[in-house]
């Protein structure tokens, strides 16, 4: 008796395939920008693989190590000219599409308003992008005062007490 | 308990939002506040969206009784949407049920109304539809309250009502009143002839005409009409073939089961009393009836028919029925035991017709195989029950639909009227 691989789970819609393969595309798509420069296969491998595996299950938790990698791979390079732009937006794109498909099971087809309404929230999360891009060109951080960096790592320090006090699952 | 828990989607952009603002700001590296700038507004809009109220979700189906073919909607109840944005639903996949959309997952933005499944059995019997899953979702996808499992509902599909008349009559009727011509004279409206005046006749019968050309009072005779007693007896102790629904192929119950719908209404339109015996290991009997809620019945009690292996045909039937009933036996006639009591209906007075409901099968793969010679040996030893029964002056005919039965209850109305002559 032979035993078959199924690839594509039966039911999947063309739209969720479309997405799915968009989704393993962005991550891969904001590493090749670095080209020519070609980066280490010890981050292209697990970027290619958990794209791959994040495609096939959108609620996973390899697309934030693939996210992740990407992001750590320019910060690691320092690379601060056009090319973060256009890896910001396919990362914010990569994570706007897992968001859409998460919404359930790969039968479920993709609703046309639920996809207009997320393009709309990408394009508002975008806003950051540009301004943080300006702020980071254009000022300088060693004219700044102390205590401002005192101040914005306290408040950070905060947000993450907030985040992961509200995160936390409630006792049933 | 279900509470609301943070998505895979906020928990993903929380770590790159607050790893972004702690690399970046702490460590001082410029990229990374860029790059984490977006995700950290999308972890703050998903986080503020957290709902405060827990909901109770169930659902309501439109119909607990249909045909098979026919469709009913499942609607979904949350008696608390406020901050829910997103409701997904995905149906379980119930054998011969199909459901819109195909795979029975469906969701949709809470302001554009709440998501409906619609279903439609495809065989007839006792199905269970709906067991599903719904979870809800937050603003900007931050929370989702379940995935929680939502119950069952029951569903009585009855079977199909196939296109079925006749222009047939039963051969004895024996009621009051109906629709079938009696042998005796009455007060019906079927012209039968006209004869001379009698004391006692109603003035309204006089055939004016042929009285003032013959110089005599002449009255229109008419026959009685009248209803009458018709027996289903449906053979529930196997299934043979593989069932495909009312859009596949039919397995040998589902012929039966929809031929004694189909005749049950039918008779039960025409005026007859029908009664229904099923003849299976919990076997039912549905005493004689008529009328549109006795034939509701009789539909129920085929809904559910039945079939168990271990299930032993029995030696008689036990029907009541007199003289003047028509049984109908719906049967691929697999048992000699059940050939043997279809007989002593017939040496009882009763009209027998046997209609066959094995129906079209091929003989598919090996003919050499144990299984295929089984098959025909079983299939020789029918047809040769069916010859012996209808040598013994039991009609057997195929089950086709309309007009099935009208030759054969012609020849046994033929035969009623015939002269019967007793040997003391």
């Amino acid at each position: 008796m032979t035993t078959r691989w199924r690839i594509l789970s039966p039911g999947l819609t063309r739209s969720g395939l479309m997405l799915r393969a968009l989704l393993a595309a962005l991550p891969c798509a904001a590493l090749a920008l670095a080209l020519p420069e070609v980066p280490h296969w010890a981050v292209v491998v697990p970027v290619v693989a958990c794209s791959g595996w994040w495609a096939h299950t959108p609620d996973h938790l390899t697309g934030a190590v693939a996210l992740m990698l990407v992001v750590g791979w320019w910060t690691v390079h320092d690379v601060l000219d056009w090319r973060i732009l256009a890896v910001g937006v396919l990362l914010v794109a990569a994570h706007v599409v897992a968001t859409l498909l998460s919404y359930g099971p790969a039968t479920l087809a993709v609703d046309p308003r639920l996809a207009l309404l997320w393009l709309r929230r990408g394009l508002v999360a975008l806003v950051p992008l540009p301004i943080t891009y300006a702020a980071v060109q254009g000022l300088d951080a060693d004219l700044a005062p102390s205590w401002l960096w005192m101040t914005a790592a306290v408040g950070t320090a905060a947000l993450l007490v907030v985040t992961v006090g509200v995160t936390r699952a409630e006792p049933e | 308990m279900t509470s609301w828990r943070p998505t895979p989607s906020l928990v993903r952009v929380c770590l790159l939002g607050s790893g972004g603002l702690v690399g970046g700001l702490v460590v001082g590296l410029d990229v990374l506040v860029v790059l984490a700038a977006p995700f950290v507004v999308l972890g703050a809009l998903g986080l503020v969206g957290r709902p405060r109220l827990n909901p109770a979700v169930h659902t309501l189906i439109d119909h607990h009784r249909l045909h098979e073919g026919q469709g009913t909607a499942s609607r979904l109840v949350v008696d608390a949407l406020t901050d829910v944005e997103h409701v997904t639903r995905v149906a379980s996949a119930a054998p011969h049920v199909v459901t819109r959309p195909a795979y029975g997952a469906c969701g949709s933005l809470v302001r554009n109304g709440l998501p409906t499944v619609e279903y439609s059995p495809r065989r007839w019997g006792r199905r269970s539809i709906g067991p599903e899953r719904v979870a809800l979702t937050s603003a900007w996808a931050g929370w989702r309250w379940g995935p929680i499992d939502v119950p069952e509902h029951a569903l009585v599909v009855l079977p199909q009502t196939a296109p079925y008349d006749s222009t047939a009559e039963v051969p004895q009727p024996d009621g009051l009143v109906g629709r079938h011509r009696s042998r005796q004279l009455g007060s019906g409206t079927d012209f039968e002839g006209i004869r001379r005046f009698a004391t006692g006749d109603r003035l309204k019968r006089i055939n004016w005409p042929v009285s003032l050309r013959t110089g005599e009072l002449h009255v229109i005779t008419t026959r009685a009409e009248q209803d009458a007693g018709v027996w289903l007896v449906v053979d529930g102790l196997r299934d043979i073939g593989v069932s495909g629904g009312i859009d596949g192929a039919a397995s040998t119950l589902d012929l039966t089961v929809r031929a004694a719908a189909a005749l049950a209404e039918h008779h039960v339109r025409s005026g007859d009393r029908v009664g229904l015996l099923v003849v299976a290991t919990e076997g039912s009997r549905v005493p004689l009836g008529s009328g549109r809620r006795h034939l509701q019945k009789l539909q129920g009690t085929l809904a559910r028919v039945r079939t168990e292996v271990r299930s032993i045909p029995p030696e008689r039937l036990d029907l009541g029925a007199n003289a003047g009933s028509v049984v109908y036996v719906l049967s691929p006639m697999l048992f000699a035991p059940l050939v043997t009591a279809t007989v002593s209906l017939q040496r009882g007075g009763a009209s027998v017709v046997v209609i066959d409901t094995l129906g079209e099968r091929e003989q598919r793969g090996d003919r050499l195989a144990l299984s295929s010679l089984a098959a025909r040996m079983q299939k020789i030893e029918r047809d040769a029950r069916l010859e012996g029964l209808a040598a013994l002056g039991c009609p057997v005919v195929p089950w086709r639909g309309p007009g099935t039965l009208d030759t054969v209850l012609q020849q046994l109305k033929q035969r009623a009227r015939a002269p019967k002559v007793r040997v003391l």
